[in-house]
């Protein structure tokens, strides 16, 4: 290095540091973000996971994970979990595909309706499906025995199957759809061009450019089915998966070290499946993004694809129109599908009376975790994209976390970790934030499950976001004197407010219908509309459960509609830009 | 307001209320030492910018020109801070700038995508570093309403960037560097995304704009038109390294390699051999049939292989008669070519003629069209040796 130059005589503003320095400061207000982010994620993923793991890897944990593959009854649970995660991976993906496939290629009417048929199931509670599937089509179902006379049984793989199969098609119907549309439709007509029939295009040309969608969608619906907790719970029976008895074994069996043991069962596929998915999926995709908009293709009419497809999806559509409608309807009758007359009890419970409390509770905790799971995503987001070099896949990766992780095993993690006290090296930190001496009744600890859970999908809409924001941008404003934090806040979040909107919507939406987590964590002095459901479902009370349902959609819904108003209106004024 | 609207009709920068932001004191003297850069932070990895020394005037228009990767553009970022330097000094009047964060150095950026704000107006694109500053309201609003005049923009002022015009808002860009009052001004590539006349217009008015203001200013750029027009000294890099630092005229005229040569301005490069030793610059050599003397590089000596280097304007072409070439074997002249090719420009004719020394191309100014040879007439080719330039053969790199 050449420390040899003679320092002048000018004075400049700027203080001249000894030659020597070989490295430049970092932008302090980059370096505090960092630190402030890695605390959090450290957090609200980061401990409890490894509290978990080690759990899994104590003595007794290891004792039951070897039981988990040798012991007959447990090899029976692994293979039921495995086969219910290949049966919705697959139908799933097939009805996501030909609902994708109807929306974007062919010609119909009520493709809005379509779209928004879709969109349900993210605002909605997971078991409103199970619960009136069991209403409709259950041992004393209003379809199978009101109007067949049959005395159906529901419960177990089928019905899972079923429900599952409603409630995450739309994962992969948004996923396929999304790739759909971003196929050239001019490389259809070159392959047309070539002498190739419709048939022939489709099989050579148009799937084959889908299958790292396909698989995508088909992984991340087997992790779904596998992780999930609610219904297993409600309309499983003698289904036993791994979720299930990970959840008798801390709740029923209060032996954590069993519960940490088989949750490290399902975290080891599902973390697997987010690495496949986003690491090879993502980079076997052929669909090129250009960002500038391709010519939409002929749609289709010939009625020998129309019709198998259309029907597929008009029984498919019609089966979740009437399960909805079972969830609206059913709030209002005395038992739904037994005694069906008109009483307005179970939203009064819900609305004024002992219920209540849920409503408010998990409203006032889902807008405390919203806007900082938004917020969150995007520092994150802006950290890993343009500040971050060496450590940007650790911090992106963690952060995605929350989402990879099972609900399930999340909430076990919190539970182990938060029990009690949190201390560095014999200094205490936190109070216990889980269990019966929880600070705050727990609501400290659901909070932050709110975050790590509804964090990535921001996270993930602010790095895209970002990716198309040229960076000299930014640096025009660091050379105009601002440093790190400054243009963040007043250059890229403004240009990322779209994302922002995402990340604050869909983390709303996700930590009022989350269940899995916050089942270890509720206390009596918190209540949580998802587990106040759950326990109305498994007394029997459908009713309120159904009014549950549909007033925490209400809510969700309306709160949507006014963080998008306040984010576009009040935050940033109306300023938006035009690419 | 005659004069405004008349300004605002040829899109011209009003140079007149210059004055207020001309800087005085001379400073803005840049000084590279050493600097060196390398991605990927090993000793192994290939340096993107080598060990490049250079000392800037204050005041100066310094060009940095080559071909893209030769590390001009990483050199710019070195000195804006953006990228740091993996070993080398950066210094602004002397004082080290390695450790300053590009927030806090005197300098201001153009970019070549302009890098507006798209959610701010024209006024708060070029009032946002002042806002930073914390400068007065009432003197904010008059130095940016002042630099919005000179830069003709006022009438677009509330208008959202993506509403001007590429010329439009490339002014905006240079206001919004300019209002900083920077001790040097920094351009990365500024009009390449300009159509052609746009680009010859606005680079007249970065040039004038400098003259008045003496900031001193580091444009990056691969178009030699650019560098020539607008520069006191062009820098020319290729391959991390600096090939030549020298005004227009001369590093045209009196390259320091051969791939100085061809990059700026095309040439021919003929083989030719020493006949003695240099005297006063000059050095005798045999080319092209005939004993020549003629300028050459400080480097050539007289037992080395030796480029004569020849542009294509400053070869002439004379008709010879047909039967005279046939039978001129008593007259052994090497100087005779054959027209292998004709391509008619508009305001030129570029001929390539084959020789005994290889392919000379020949750009002939405005022929008339008697003039015009046809492809396969033989042609003397006459070389005005004060016109050429002997370089060192190992300067040929491929």
């Amino acid at each position: 290095m050449t420390t040899t130059v003679e320092r002048a005589a000018l004075p400049v503003s700027a203080p001249a540091p000894a030659p020597t320095a070989r490295r430049r400061r970092s932008d302090a207000s980059v370096v505090i973000l960092v630190v402030i982010v890695s605390i959090v994620l450290l957090l609200i993923v980061g401990y409890p996971l490894i509290t978990l793991l080690g759990t899994a890897g104590s003595t007794e944990g290891l004792a039951v994970l070897g039981q988990v593959f040798t012991k007959p009854a447990n090899l029976r649970i692994v293979g039921n979990t495995v086969l219910l995660g290949l049966c919705v991976g697959t139908i799933g993906t097939l009805v996501g595909f030909v609902f994708a496939y109807a929306q974007v290629r062919l010609r119909f009417r009520g493709k809005r309706l379509l779209n928004l048929l879709a969109m349900i199931p993210i605002v909605a509670p997971p078991f409103a499906v199970a619960t009136a599937v069991i209403t409709l089509f259950g041992r004393n179902g209003a379809i199978t025995t009101g109007i067949f006379g049959w005395q159906a049984d529901i419960y177990g793989l089928p019905g899972l199957v079923i429900v599952l199969t409603l409630s995450f098609y739309p994962v992969a119907y948004m996923n396929i759809k999304g790739m759909l549309e971003s196929l050239d439709p001019s490389l259809d007509e070159a392959a047309a061009g070539l002498g190739a029939g419709k048939l022939r295009v489709f099989f050579t040309v148009t799937l084959p450019m889908l299958i790292p969608g396909l698989a995508g969608s088909f992984l991340l619906l087997f992790v779904e089915g596998i992780a999930d907790l609610a219904n297993p719970l409600v309309i499983g029976g003698d289904y036993t998966v791994l979720s299930s008895r990970a959840y008798l074994a801390v709740t029923g069996e209060y032996n954590t070290a069993a519960g940490a043991a088989y949750s490290f069962v399902i975290l080891l596929p599902a973390v697997l499946v987010f690495l496949v998915q986003r690491y090879w999926v993502s980079r076997k995709s052929v669909v090129t993004v250009t960002g500038k908009p391709t010519g939409s293709s002929e749609l289709i009419t010939a009625p020998s694809i129309r019709i198998p497809i259309l029907t597929l999806v008009g029984i498919v559509s019609a089966l979740v129109v009437v399960v909805y409608a079972t969830v609206l309807i059913g709030g209002f009758v005395k038992v739904p599908g037994v005694n069906n007359a008109f009483t307005l009890d179970h939203f009064r419970f819900v609305l004024a009376g002992l219920g209540s409390k849920a409503m408010v509770d998990t409203t006032t905790l889902a807008l405390i975790a919203a806007p900082i799971a938004g917020i969150l995503g995007m520092v994150i987001a802006w950290l890993v994209v343009r500040k971050l070099k060496r450590t940007a896949g650790l911090m992106d990766f963690v952060g995605m976390l929350g989402l990879a992780v099972p609900g399930t095993v999340l909430g076990i993690g919190y539970a182990l970790a938060y029990m009690t006290p949190t201390t560095l090296f014999g200094i205490p930190l936190l109070p216990p934030l889980a269990g019966g001496a929880a600070a705050f009744a727990g609501s400290i600890a659901i909070v932050l499950v709110y975050i790590a859970r509804s964090l990535p999908s921001g996270q993930r809409a602010g790095v895209s976001a970002l990716q198309q924001i040229h960076p000299a941008i930014e640096e025009a404003s660091t050379s105009l004197g601002a440093n790190g934090a400054t243009t963040f806040g007043k250059v890229t979040l403004p240009l990322i407010q779209a994302a922002l909107v995402t990340g604050v919507t869909f983390a709303f939406a996700r930590s009022m219908t989350t269940l899995s987590p916050i089942i270890f964590l509720t206390t009596p002095g918190t209540k949580i509309m998802t587990s106040q459901i759950l326990a109305e479902v498994d007394s029997g009370r459908f009713g309120n459960a159904f009014a549950y349902c549909t007033v925490l959609i209400a809510i969700v819904l309306v709160v949507i509609l006014l963080i998008n108003i306040l984010i576009r209106k009040v935050v940033f004024r109306g300023r938006t830009h035009q690419r | 307001m005659a004069a405004l609207t008349s300004a605002e009709h040829t899109g011209a920068i009003g140079l007149n209320d210059l004055e207020e932001f001309r800087t005085d004191e001379p400073t803005g003297r840049i000084t590279l030492a050493g600097l060196t850069k390398r991605y990927g932070g090993h000793a192994g990895d290939a340096a993107a910018v080598d060990h490049v020394d250079l000392e800037i005037r204050a005041g100066e228009f310094v060009t940095l020109l080559g071909p893209s990767g030769c590390g001009k553009t990483s050199t710019l970022r070195m000195i804006a801070g953006f990228e740091e330097p993996t070993e080398g000094v950066v210094q602004l009047d002397g004082a080290v700038m390695n450790t300053v964060p590009p927030n806090k150095r005197p300098m201001s950026m153009v970019f070549q995508s302009y890098a507006l704000f798209p959610h701010l107006s024209v006024r708060d694109n070029v009032a946002y570093g002042l806002r930073l500053k914390r400068i007065p309201q009432a003197r904010l609003a008059e130095e940016v309403d002042t630099i919005l005049a000179i830069m003709n923009l006022a009438p677009y002022a509330d208008r959202a960037p993506h509403q001007l015009s590429g010329g439009q808002q490339q002014r905006v860009a240079l206001a919004r560097a300019l209002v900083m009052r920077p001790k040097v001004l920094l351009f990365d590539e500024p009009l390449s995304n300009l159509d052609a006349k746009l680009r010859v217009q606005m680079r007249n008015e970065i040039r004038r704009l400098q003259r008045r203001l003496g900031i001193t200013s580091i444009f990056v750029t691969h178009d030699q038109d650019e560098a020539m027009t607008l520069s006191d000294r062009v820098v020319v890099m290729s391959r991390g390294r600096i090939e030549q630092i020298a005004s227009p005229e001369e590093v045209y005229r009196r390259p320091e390699s051969v791939f100085v040569a061809d990059f700026i301005g095309r040439a021919n490069f003929l083989d030719a051999s020493a006949l003695a030793a240099p005297v006063d610059g000059a050095i005798s050599v045999h080319a092209l049939g005939q004993r020549r003397t003629v300028p050459c590089h400080p480097d050539v000596t007289a037992d080395s292989d030796v480029l004569l280097m020849i542009r294509p304007e400053s070869v002439r072409l004379e008709k010879v008669d047909h039967a005279a070439a046939e039978s001129g074997a008593a007259d052994v002249r090497d100087d005779l070519g054959r027209v292998l090719s004709v391509m008619f420009h508009g305001d030129t004719v570029e001929y390539d003629v084959e020789t005994d020394a290889g392919t000379i191309v020949a750009s002939v100014s405005d022929p008339t069209a008697a003039e015009i040879f046809e492809p396969m007439d033989v042609v003397r080719v006459i070389v005005p040796d004060d016109r050429g330039w002997v370089l060192p053969h190992a300067a040929r790199e491929d």
